[in-house]
């Protein structure tokens, strides 16, 4: 919360911490809005996926309403959420940012459709690595314990209640009508899309997306596994995408 | 159509289109908060000095004396009692110590809670597992949670040496024989006790490891 001093001013809407707990606030509520349920996971600090998860579901506030949240406590909670979150779903993992499997959760999430939130501490994860990437400051050994984790998602737990409070920006309807200027529409747009291999055959493979399942040829890419993540273009997979960080 | 003076309001009505004004109010908030946080934790610290060098004093002597930390808590506290107890256990630097958390098992927990009541969650397991010289610390926002109190009793019978993390204005546990060491967080917000209490929780750890450092120094 280092340079809060825009918000303050009443300035330009930024790129500070604040504005990014804001940005991500909104989200959560209008996906909330929409049916979502949240999802969190935290593989090295399981206590903080439960802790998110109860914040949600029995809030301290009297006359918050309850929203759908589970913790996924399992060392790789990637098996468990890809058998269970529905497109539109909301993912939200606690961690430090060389954590495997949230990586790969994170990596998957746009074939599943899901929204996905990164709190943690230490060296940031890479740009566009999460939708919402809410960083505490100092080494994250200390900042897992001593408080400043723990606060950031408090905060983007009371956040999200305020915004509930506008039913015009959140509702589903609203939502969609208040579009920001700067969030480029994907779905309707020229760009490839992100696709998870459920099983392949000869030249083709059936897939998970955002929208659902499909068949794609997959001539272009050769051969490709279960699990696999695919970028899909009019049909056919374009790329096989490695694993993120890369080297690894 | 919006009928009256609602035209003049048209949120009021869920017409409100513009996110713009409600970020920038979210993001206002969260500095706002953000820096109560900072200062609760500032002041807390600050006034516990001497509550937390005798705090930490007891734990450092019982760890160094063989004995082990039992946390517990309900809700977010039982996932601050976690963390606790992970930090003590699985340090990010110095003596690993024996610590784990009685809120973590379910089968335990629903088989205490089904076959004795939720009031005696805790303080079972401190039956089964604690003894003289081990450590009891217990987390309660309100300070009054009833199995934390009730834990607290037990670890007392046993000889244990309790420490009890309380918020507001310490509740039943500020004032209980049965707590040997309290630290309040004076604060009325659930979200703000719970992040000092870890920002506490924190600097015990601290400072035990430094005396255990220092004794084997």
């Amino acid at each position: 919360m280092a340079d809060a001093g825009a918000a303050e001013a009443g300035a330009t809407f930024g790129a500070g911490p604040e504005d990014d707990l804001a940005r991500a606030a909104l989200a959560l509520a209008r996906r909330f809005a929409a049916g979502a349920t949240l999802w969190c996971v935290a593989p090295g600090w399981p206590e903080h996926a439960r802790h998110v998860a109860v914040e949600f579901v029995h809030p301290v506030i009297m006359g918050t309403r309850a929203l759908p949240a589970v913790s996924v406590v399992d060392p790789d909670p990637v098996p468990a959420l890809r058998s269970t979150v529905r497109s539109g779903d909301l993912l939200l993992a606690v961690s430090t940012a060389d954590d495997r499997a949230v990586q790969s959760a994170m990596r998957r999430a746009g074939a599943w459709g899901v929204t996905t939130v990164w709190v943690g501490a230490g060296p940031r994860p890479q740009p566009g690595a999460a939708d919402h990437v809410l960083w505490a400051d100092g080494p994250a050994a200390v900042a897992a314990h001593d408080g400043s984790v723990v606060r950031i998602y408090h905060l983007l737990w009371e956040l999200t209640h305020v915004c509930f409070e506008h039913p015009g920006l959140v509702s589903p309807e609203g939502a969609q009508a208040a579009c920001e200027p700067d969030s480029g529409c994907v779905t309707c747009s020229d760009e490839g899309r992100l696709a998870e291999v459920l099983a392949s055959g000869a030249d083709t493979a059936e897939v998970r997306t955002a929208e659902g399942p499909a068949t794609v040829d997959t001539m272009a890419v050769g051969a490709v596994r279960p699990g696999d993540l695919l970028l899909v273009h009019g049909g056919a997979a374009i790329a096989v995408l490695e694993e993120a960080g890369d080297g690894a | 159509m919006p009928e009256g003076t609602d035209f003049l309001y048209p949120f009021i009505e869920g017409g409100e289109r513009d996110a713009g004004p409600l970020l920038l109010d979210l993001a206002r908030s969260a500095v706002g908060k953000h820096g109560v946080s900072v200062a609760l934790r500032t002041a807390t610290l600050s006034a516990a000095g001497s509550t937390m060098d005798a705090t930490a004093g007891a734990m450092g002597a019982a760890f160094a004396a063989g004995g082990r930390l039992f946390s517990f808590g309900n809700g977010g506290s039982a996932t601050d009692a976690a963390s606790l107890a992970a930090l003590f256990s699985r340090p990010p630097s110095g003596r690993a110590l024996p610590a784990r958390s009685l809120a973590d098992d379910p089968a335990v927990l629903t088989a205490l809670a089904n076959d004795v009541g939720f009031d005696l969650v805790f303080s079972r397991q401190l039956i089964a597992h604690a003894s003289a010289g081990d450590i009891a610390v217990g987390l309660s926002t309100s300070g009054s949670s009833r199995n934390v109190l009730t834990a607290f009793a037990e670890a007392r019978r046993r000889g244990m040496v309790t420490v009890g993390l309380a918020g507001y204005d310490g509740g039943e546990m500020v004032t209980s024989a049965d707590v040997q060491h309290c630290l309040v967080v004076g604060s009325d917000s659930v979200h703000r006790i719970q992040e000092v209490q870890a920002a506490v929780a924190f600097a015990l750890w601290e400072a035990v490891q430094q005396r255990l450092e220092h004794d084997d120094g």
